[in-house]
């Protein structure tokens, strides 16, 4: 067997082991739904679907973020209290029941912004204070949500009053709700920086084996702080989008987001330790956790049993996804 | 020259070993003594009472996590599974009458041990096994509780007096978080499988030589969480007479987490020290009342929460100086 | 015969040298590594660095790759004398080494990696930029063919076995080192240590290809291997450079020779052998694990010592492993006292009265973050219990009693076991053993790695001890006259399989009779 040949194998034989998980997920998502159209035919009408869609763009555009800091082998707890704080820093610059102003891009702008600056403070301390992620992003998490409240005040609640703007999210472009849009636009840009920047293949080494890394000179506390502010301005996105749902700004925007994202990025493959998975697999994730949820309501299943079903579905999965691996015995926390 | 440095070194060494023993009470101390500067009348109208009470629950829920965190693991679901043990308990009360508690106690410390066995017999990672296990006992105490708040009539007469006997201000549920704690540090001491957990959390493969029950240790660790987490529910029920299971769960987790974690016990195992956890709950507690004493907004509380708990963090956590921090 | 040369025998090549080591020397604390060696390379030539673990190769080879500074001598690169402040200088000058870890991320690509190459010369902070896949590529498969190999550079270096790895760390080293150098270094440590007969085939001919544009230095324990692929032979013995030979002016022999020095005999073994017709403690039959080693037969005898010997890849370590029960054998069998094991692992070895002193101390052999009372006592703590409690004061005074005894030192059991130096360390490991009453079989992977001389001279009589009392030993020695001076039995492994078998008490094996059959 001459080389070419032989790498032709190799080639072909890792393409067949990197696709079966996700082809399994894929597998799980259609009897999902073919189970649930089923129990209900209105789940594959078009109000449904486009529910889905909707109520999915959130966690994609969250879970493209906690993917990215997940590939480093570091965590990001602080999205919820970061999504109040862009939240609120959008909505007092739009149109809104405390303020008629309408200061136009400067709003989403701000936004963004507010989520960046948090993500980028993340960073900063885990990089030069040596704190773990763990502890950085919780702290944040509070700080996030602290900063959402201050704005927030005393005052009335600021219902956004151009209807415009906040009845944004469900409208349709060409057949599919504006929300999803975004969270296609995020994810593609997400795709790309992870697979066609140095940024991205840089995470991936330093998540493989930060060691090495460092050995060989890569430039790790600026790809750190950099994935950290891009995850923090991905967060400040789904505020913005969380605010327009809502329709008015409030500090619990993210409430719990925390646990459908990360169960989400773990579902769809990508590993806790860092180095392996990607965006796409995240995808599944949010499609599996997105349908599971607005199947088990339109199947008439109480709401109470969703976390639950939701927990053992990543139990059974996590479980079985490690299975599957190539067995790598060591220890495992 | 040679031997100046490392006399200084030495005492920076030994500087750094009270830190470590007495830091969480200082920082404690430190708090307090500014509350009591800026409103003498804490001292006096019973503020060690308003502490120790808003930290009781915490101080169970940190305990249980630190437990977890010493083998090297993290436990996402106490907090969910004290409150479902809190709408058990309420839900029993009037049937099983005073051995409920208990009865509540057993039940949570098999739910831990089903996380132990999760933990130590697949090679998943505990943080996403315990996310699994929080929805369960989330929908659990969901459907036990038809999605409202439980009610205890009159909780006075039982489990209400936890709260309502105090000595020195202090309530009784609180001496029973702190005598649990001494309890806790004395098995990590003086027991073999105290030890062994340490051991595990510090170097599991070096563990994994010295024939150490590795399984059995993981399970123990987190039936004894479990058992922890059935005295927060306990707590819960004592302080307030109600359960809602929409509320408290995501409400402790994280402050449990913070209080471990500021009470010294290092995110990668090995290390927890249970009567510094008990401070560690005291300080998280604590924030929100000297933030309002030193005149900081009732809406700035969460954000100087958060900056406290990294700073504190970052000062307890200060053992060796890894150069790889994830 | 005595065959130690009073002076290095060089034979020099004409021509100027493109890489000149003069009078390199360097001391750590007591200890001279390298001592005054002086050598050439030359354009296109493959020189060979042989020498017995200890002779100061890897740190020779550390000292080049600008890790370590001299303490004495020069550097010249084609004839200038260069000073290495880094490793980043080294690869700059033009010198690319290859270690015996890999260092390559095996989730990306060839091409990936090979990138990532100079990264640390990069100063630029633009990390948004695009990644250039098709340049990446191509500049990979330039890279690649360098060394003669055609892999498809889009391969994930996971999913490449050994040997195609290897062929990609040695193009990474050349990558780095063709940048700006016209006659290119690659250092290869040990390269060959982990692949079967027909892959090193393979590496011989990436050699002869990177002879086309530089220079190699080749380090290897297989001189058979050494002396296909080298134009000239470096020999080290103790630090010191013992000869510098052209490869068809010497065989075999005389390298081992060289390389030895002199030969040291074994002393006769003149005290009785007490068990020795009984049913041995362990046997071994025909046990083999896939990919380390096969077809193993062994017999531990209590009261006696046991040695393997073999050099890296020769499989004993792992023999060592799979009899402790940390891993399993594939093949074969295993019988404690007479009867056939089925289920084994670490817990029921331990119950059996087995111990086993690892490699790596750090990791496997101590818990560093507990006291050194408490590493003592963690496996055996009866007798340092009051009832179900483990009493405090109990553990420290019989840690004290071990530290009096063995000399550990300083006289704190309370300290934390990192705390304390390696060879204190190793006691720590070995008190932990030898409180058992009932330690049947001891297992010792290099006991003596790292220990100065006073701390290994004590470990030695505590293995000793052991054997005295009745305990069956197997030792994995660093050096042969460790293993020549204390074992009953010596077994020789090389790759995997048993080559040869002494048993003290009748032959008398020399050194030179054990590496004739390690390489």
């Amino acid at each position: 067997m001459d080389a070419q040949e032989r790498n032709e194998q190799t080639r072909k034989r890792a393409l067949f082991k990197s696709a079966t998980e996700p082809l399994a997920l894929v597998g799980v998502i259609v009897i999902l739904s073919i189970v649930f159209s089923l129990s209900n035919s209105r789940f594959y009408g078009a109000v449904n679907i486009h529910t889905i869609l909707e109520q999915s763009a959130i966690p994609l555009i969250l879970g493209v973020g906690s993917t990215l800091v997940i590939l480093i082998g570091s965590i990001d707890l602080s999205i919820a209290g970061v999504m109040g704080a862009s939240a609120m820093s959008f909505v007092l610059l739009t149109p809104n029941t405390r303020s008629p102003h309408d200061h136009g891009i400067v709003a989403p702008i701000a936004g963004i912004l507010t989520g960046a600056a948090f993500g980028f403070a993340s960073g900063y301390i885990m990089s030069k204070f040596k704190v773990p992620s763990f502890v950085v992003t919780l702290g944040m998490w509070f700080a996030g949500q602290g900063f959402a409240t201050i704005l927030y005040g005393q005052t009335a609640t600021p219902y956004m009053t151009n209807k415009n703007v906040s009845g944004w999210s469900p409208r349709l472009f060409a057949g599919i709700p504006n929300a999803f849009w975004a969270a296609i636009i995020v994810v593609i840009l997400g795709f790309f920086i992870l697979n066609f920047s140095k940024l991205g293949r840089a995470s991936m080494a330093i998540g493989n084996n930060e060691a090495i890394a460092q050995t060989a000179g890569l430039k790790i506390d600026r790809v750190k702080i950099s994935i950290f502010t891009l995850a923090g301005a991905l967060t400040g996105i789904a505020g913005i989008i969380g605010a327009i749902q809502l329709g008015s700004g409030s500090p619990d925007v993210g409430k719990g987001s925390l646990f459908v994202c990360v169960p989400a990025v773990v579902i769809g493959g990508t590993s806790l330790a860092g180095g392996r998975g990607g965006v796409l697999r995240t995808i599944l994730g949010v499609f599996l956790l997105t349908i599971l949820n607005d199947g088990l309501i339109v199947s008439g299943v109480s709401s109470n049993y969703q976390s639950g079903v939701a927990g053992l579905i990543l139990i059974v999965a996590i479980i079985f996804a490690l299975w599957s691996r190539s067995d790598k015995s060591g220890v495992s926390k | 020259m040679g031997k100046i440095k490392k006399e200084t070194e030495s005492s920076s060494r030994d500087l750094r070993k009270i830190w470590k023993i007495f830091g969480p009470a200082a920082i404690y101390l430190i708090l307090f003594v500014v509350v009591v500067l800026r409103n003498s009348n804490f001292l006096t109208g019973g503020g060690l009472g308003i502490s120790t009470q808003v930290s009781a629950a915490i101080l169970m829920v940190a305990l249980s996590q630190s437990l977890v965190l010493n083998i090297g693991s993290i436990d996402l679901s106490n907090a969910s599974l004290s409150l479902f043990g809190a709408i058990v308990l309420a839900k029993f009360l009037p049937h099983t009458g005073v051995m409920t508690p208990l009865l509540i106690l057993v039940l949570t410390t098999l739910c831990g041990a089903v996380n132990g066995a999760l933990v130590a017999y697949t090679k998943a990672p505990s943080f996403a096994l315990t996310l699994g296990t929080l929805g369960i006992f989330q929908t659990a105490a969901l459907v036990i509780s038809k999605a409202t708040t439980v009610y205890v009539d009159n909780n006075d007469a039982f489990l209400g007096q936890l709260n309502n006997i105090t000595l020195f201000s202090i309530p009784l549920i609180f001496y029973i978080g702190a005598l649990l704690a001494i309890a806790l540090w004395a098995f990590m001491r003086y027991t073999t499988a105290g030890r062994d957990m340490t051991a595990i959390g510090l170097n599991e493969t070096g563990a994994i030589f010295a024939g150490l029950r590795i399984k059995r240790i993981k399970i123990l660790a987190f039936s004894l969480a479990g058992f922890m987490s059935g005295f927060a529910g306990i707590t819960i029920i004592s302080q307030s007479g109600s359960a809602s299971p929409n509320g408290l769960g995501s409400d402790l987790l994280l402050p449990g987490i913070a209080a471990a974690i500021v009470g010294g016990t290092s995110i990668l195992g090995g290390v927890t020290n249970p009567i510094n956890v008990v401070f560690g709950s005291l300080i998280i507690s604590m924030i929100p009342i000297t933030s309002t004493a030193l005149g900081v907004n009732a809406e700035a509380q969460s954000l100087i929460y958060g900056i406290a708990i990294i700073t504190v963090a970052a000062f307890t956590l200060s053992n060796a100086k890894k150069s790889i921090v994830k | 015969m005595n065959l130690y040369r009073s002076k290095a025998d060089i034979e020099s090549v004409p021509g100027t040298p493109i890489l000149s080591l003069k009078n390199i020397k360097i001391t750590f604390g007591d200890l001279t590594a390298v001592n005054d060696v002086s050598f050439d390379i030359h354009e296109r030539e493959v020189v060979g660095l042989i020498g017995e673990n200890g002779a100061g190769k890897s740190t020779l080879l550390k000292i080049l790759a600008g890790v370590y500074k001299p303490n004495s001598g020069t550097i010249e690169l084609a004839g200038k004398s260069v000073k290495f402040r880094n490793p980043l200088d080294s690869l700059e000058a033009g010198i690319g080494i290859v270690h015996q870890e890999q260092s390559l991320f095996t989730n990306l690509s060839i091409a990936e990696n090979l990138e990532f190459v100079g990264e640390g010369k990069n100063k630029s902070s633009k990390i948004f930029r695009f990644f250039n896949w098709r340049k990446a590529r191509l500049s990979a498969e330039r890279a690649l063919e360098q060394v003669g190999s055609k892999l498809d550079p889009r391969i994930r270096v996971g999913d490449l076995p050994f040997i195609d790895r290897q062929m990609v760390e040695i193009a990474k080293a050349m990558k780095v080192s063709t940048v700006k150098v016209q006659n290119p270094v690659i250092i290869l440590d040990e390269p060959t240590s982990l692949l079967e007969v027909h892959e090193t085939d393979a590496l011989e001919r990436e050699i002869a290809k990177i002879k086309e544009i530089g220079s190699v230095i080749f380090v290897s324990h297989r001189l058979d291997e050494v002396m296909r692929v080298c134009d000239r032979i470096v020999v080290l013995r103790d630090g010191q450079l013992v000869a510098v030979k052209k490869t068809s002016e010497v065989t075999a022999r005389d390298l081992f020779q060289l390389m030895m020095g002199h030969e040291k005999k074994s002393e006769v073994r003149s005290y009785e052998r007490r068990h020795q017709g009984e049913t041995p403690k362990v046997e071994l039959r025909g046990a083999g694990k896939k990919g380390k080693f096969s077809d193993i037969n062994l017999r531990l005898v209590a009261g006696e010592i046991t040695a393997i010997v073999g050099t890296n890849g020769s499989g004993r370590e792992e023999v060592c492993k799979a009899i402790y029960g940390v891993d399993s054998f594939d093949s074969g069998s295993m019988l404690v006292d007479g009867k056939e094991v089925r289920h084994w692992s670490v817990r029921t070895a331990i119950t059996q009265g087995f111990g086993f002193v690892p490699a790596e101390r750090k990791v496997e052999g101590i818990i560093g973050g507990l006291s050194a009372a408490n590493n003592i006592s963690l496996i055996f703590s009866d007798d340092i219990k009051r009832g179900l409690f483990i009493s405090p004061k109990k553990n420290l005074a019989s840690a004290k009693e071990w530290f009096e005894e063995i000399d550990i030192r300083p006289r704190v059991p309370s300290k934390e076991l990192e705390k304390f130096s390696g060879g204190n360390q190793q006691k720590v490991v070995l008190a932990k053993w030898l409180k058992s009453k009932e330690l049947s079989v001891l297992i010792l992977d290099h006991p003596l790695r790292g220990l100065d001389p006073g701390a290994a001279e004590t470990v030695n009589s505590l293995i000793r001890q052991a054997a005295a009392n009745e305990t069956a030993v197997l030792l994995l020695g660093d050096t042969m006259e460790e293993v020549l001076d204390i074992a009953d039995q010596i077994i020789v492994m090389k790759d995997g399989q048993a080559t040869g078998e002494f048993d003290l008490h009748v032959d008398r094996p020399t050194t030179l009779d054990l590496l004739e059959k390690m390489v």
